[in-house]
């Protein structure tokens, strides 16, 4: 299978009667993406776009078999939201909420670790594995089936690079945005080591931008464990220093985080660089030959 | 939301931190009946404000109010000072550091001690290495007491009772505020006991839904102080837009962070410079879209626009809905660059077509467009 998911996966949606949960699920469905269920605390016995809502993650898993949930609940309401999928053994959870109150996003994440549960995001744009299933809002016309795996922090970047790479012929196996930070579930270093392992995966594309440490921690898991070749692209080269752009995560401060420290830890490690999207079609041919 | 150290301590009182005893002065406002030896402290946000002559005793010699001008005349790194904080003169024996806030790249609280207060922090943690101890705790356990006694000991605190009230009473801010940092640099050992001789508190914008009442009481406190000149960063913290103003020609707005910085990156690789960078945010309306182009429109250098789309859960008919909008309030004639693809976009496009507004598909010449266009080409 390609990571994480594959066509068979089950999916349960939190929110699913929001505005933006309704639309996604729409799309998501339409793509092939198997949604069983989903849930909104006060909506239990409707249905959006065929699938049954119910009021608890509980109702949902007495008539489904549920491998994955993807939460679209609004931040005030999001903490309860994940420890109930949490506490119900749903093992990978995908939170595209934003602007979660940072002690709610800690707590999330150590529950989640407490009681084995995969988290991607918060803040994410989430994945695809094209033509097999999509969680999360990856427009799926940007996206060709084939065998370079790319990870991102930012879901725009992922959609970008997804472009490029369709309109160039290259398909992908999966696209993964592990959201913009500052707080992470799933990182870069363990999307990498999955693709390592992914059959369905020969080469690795590695979206990073300034900001933080992980794209150097992730340098020296690629020296000590990735055998594929990996590309990387960081972006934010000519930002200034001490503004946050966007991401939360996205500052330089004081000598952390430039995008120059991790470019040349990610050379020290073997990692082609590409100084722009276009770059990574020349040099994943170069690889291909 | 960051606190003024006034705002602070009273939140240190209210939890039994001690503090020095004293009073607010605003600007024209010196009829208080005040007693030498004091110390007077601009309030003031910006960082480094003792090394930019923000900090004054007056022992009596003076007259208060010359000092007090003197004070008030200050720009501290270009925030005006229109309040001080005037305190009891304290015996300091020794300055520790402390603070409590989270680490983010492990996601766990942690608190973070110095054995020398005053200091710059994010210096002293790379070269003064053994003098800096970073203590991670759990969020459900909160601190243990062992941590406690084990922080005592690195400080060298004699009374591990009292130091113990002041950790119990940060770490319930922490909670109880939604706090992301709560500083206290120094925190003094004097004859009388541990004291907090400053105070810094930042406050988590995202938990304001739990705190309505408290985010508007310290809001209006801030606006009495805030410095207008300064006001432009500030203008757009109410919704999810990130404003940043630049210093060249070319206005950026993206609906991605990641495909902003690229965008910024392959400005500068075409030699352009960009005037003000706009980030929409995930999930974002026409109306944001349309605050966003007059916020960059705003610019006094500006001789173009670059939109760059590429929507996940931002739907490009909404787009087009706030650029048609902007367009036709538009007086004069910026020229707008957009690139627009994602969800929705054949509606998004269609919604251009229909008013004649041409659209990019590639993201390399919807930049270089926008660079030629500000070179005059």
């Amino acid at each position: 299978m390609s990571i994480l998911i594959d066509k068979n996966t089950k999916v349960l949606v939190l929110g699913i009667t929001g505005k933006s949960g309704k639309l996604q699920s729409e799309i998501m469905k339409k793509y092939g993406t198997n949604i069983v269920a989903g849930v909104t605390p006060g909506k239990g016995g409707r249905v959006v776009e065929q699938i049954p809502v119910y009021d608890f993650v509980k109702e949902a898993k007495e008539q489904h078999k549920i491998d994955v949930a993807i939460s679209f609940v609004p931040p005030p309401y999001l903490k309860d939201s994940c420890f109930e999928v949490i506490k119900n053994d749903i093992k990978f959870l995908v939170i595209s909420t934003e602007g979660i109150p940072e002690h709610d996003t800690v707590e999330i994440l150590k529950y989640a670790k407490d009681n084995g549960t995969m988290i991607l995001g918060p803040g994410t744009a989430g994945l695809i594995a094209p033509g097999k299933c999509k969680l999360g809002a990856h427009p799926p016309q940007l996206y060709c089936k084939g065998r370079v795996g790319v990870v991102s922090k930012s879901g725009a970047l992922s959609y970008e690079i997804g472009k490029t790479l369709t309109e160039n012929s290259i398909g992908q196996s999966t696209v993964v945005a592990i959201g913009g930070g500052p707080f992470w579930g799933l990182s870069q270093l363990d999307i990498l080591e999955m693709f390592e392992k992914d059959e369905e995966t020969d080469i690795i594309v590695l979206l990073g931008e300034i900001g933080g440490t992980m794209e150097v921690e992730a340098a020296k898991l690629i020296k000590e464990k990735i055998r594929k070749p990996v590309i990387s692209l960081i972006v934010g080269k000519s930002a200034p220093k001490g503004k946050s752009l966007g991401h939360a995560g996205a500052i330089i401060e004081g000598n952390l985080g430039t995008a120059e420290s991790k470019i040349n830890a990610l050379k020290d490690a073997g990692v082609l660089i590409a100084h722009n999207h276009m770059e990574i079609v020349k040099l994943i041919k170069k690889i291909e030959g | 939301m960051k606190l003024y150290e006034f705002q602070g301590k009273e939140i240190f009182k209210k939890y039994n931190i001690p503090v020095q005893s004293g009073c607010l002065i605003c600007k024209n406002d010196l009829t208080k009946n005040l007693v030498p030896p004091l110390v007077l402290k601009a309030q003031v946000q910006a960082g480094g404000r003792g090394k930019a002559g923000g900090i004054k005793l007056w022992d009596g010699n003076k007259d208060i109010s010359q000092i007090a001008d003197e004070l008030f005349s200050l720009k501290i790194k270009g925030e005006r000072v229109k309040a001080l904080l005037a305190l009891e003169q304290v015996d300091i024996l020794r300055e520790i550091y402390i603070s409590m806030t989270f680490n983010r790249g492990k996601s766990t609280p942690v608190i973070i001690v110095g054995t020398s207060g005053g200091m710059d922090i994010e210096k002293s943690a790379q070269s003064d290495k053994e003098n800096i101890h970073f203590i991670e705790f759990d969020p459900f356990i909160g601190i243990l007491d062992y941590q406690i006694r084990w922080i005592a000991k690195k400080l060298q605190i004699k009374d591990v009772a009292e130091f113990r009230k002041i950790i119990k009473a940060m770490y319930q801010i922490f909670r109880d505020y939604d706090a992301s940092l709560i500083e206290i640099n120094p925190l003094a050992v004097t004859p009388h006991g541990l004291m907090a001789i400053d105070s810094k508190i930042d406050l988590d914008d995202q938990a304001s839904f739990r705190h309505h009442a408290l985010f508007q009481k310290l809001e209006e406190e801030k606006k009495s102080l805030k410095d207008k000149e300064n006001s432009i960063n500030l203008e757009s913290t109410d919704d999810t837009i990130t404003f940043v103003p630049l210093s060249g020609d070319i206005g950026v707005i993206s609906d991605g962070a990641g495909t902003g910085l690229l965008t910024l990156d392959l400005i500068s690789d075409f030699g352009g410079k960009v005037a003000s960078f706009c980030e929409l945010g995930g999930i974002t309306n026409s109306e944001i879209m349309l605050k966003a182009l007059r916020l960059v429109k705003n610019q006094s250098s500006l001789k173009s626009i670059l939109v760059v789309l590429i929507g996940g859960f931002n739907r490009m008919d909404d787009m087009a809905e706030g650029i048609i909008q902007f367009k036709k309030e538009l007086k004069d004639n910026v020229p707008i660059f957009i690139r627009m693809c994602g969800t929705k976009e054949e509606i998004g496009k269609q919604l251009m077509k229909d008013e004649n507004i041409p659209v990019y598909n590639s993201l390399i010449d919807a930049a270089e467009a926008a660079v030629e266009e500000a070179r005059g080409n």
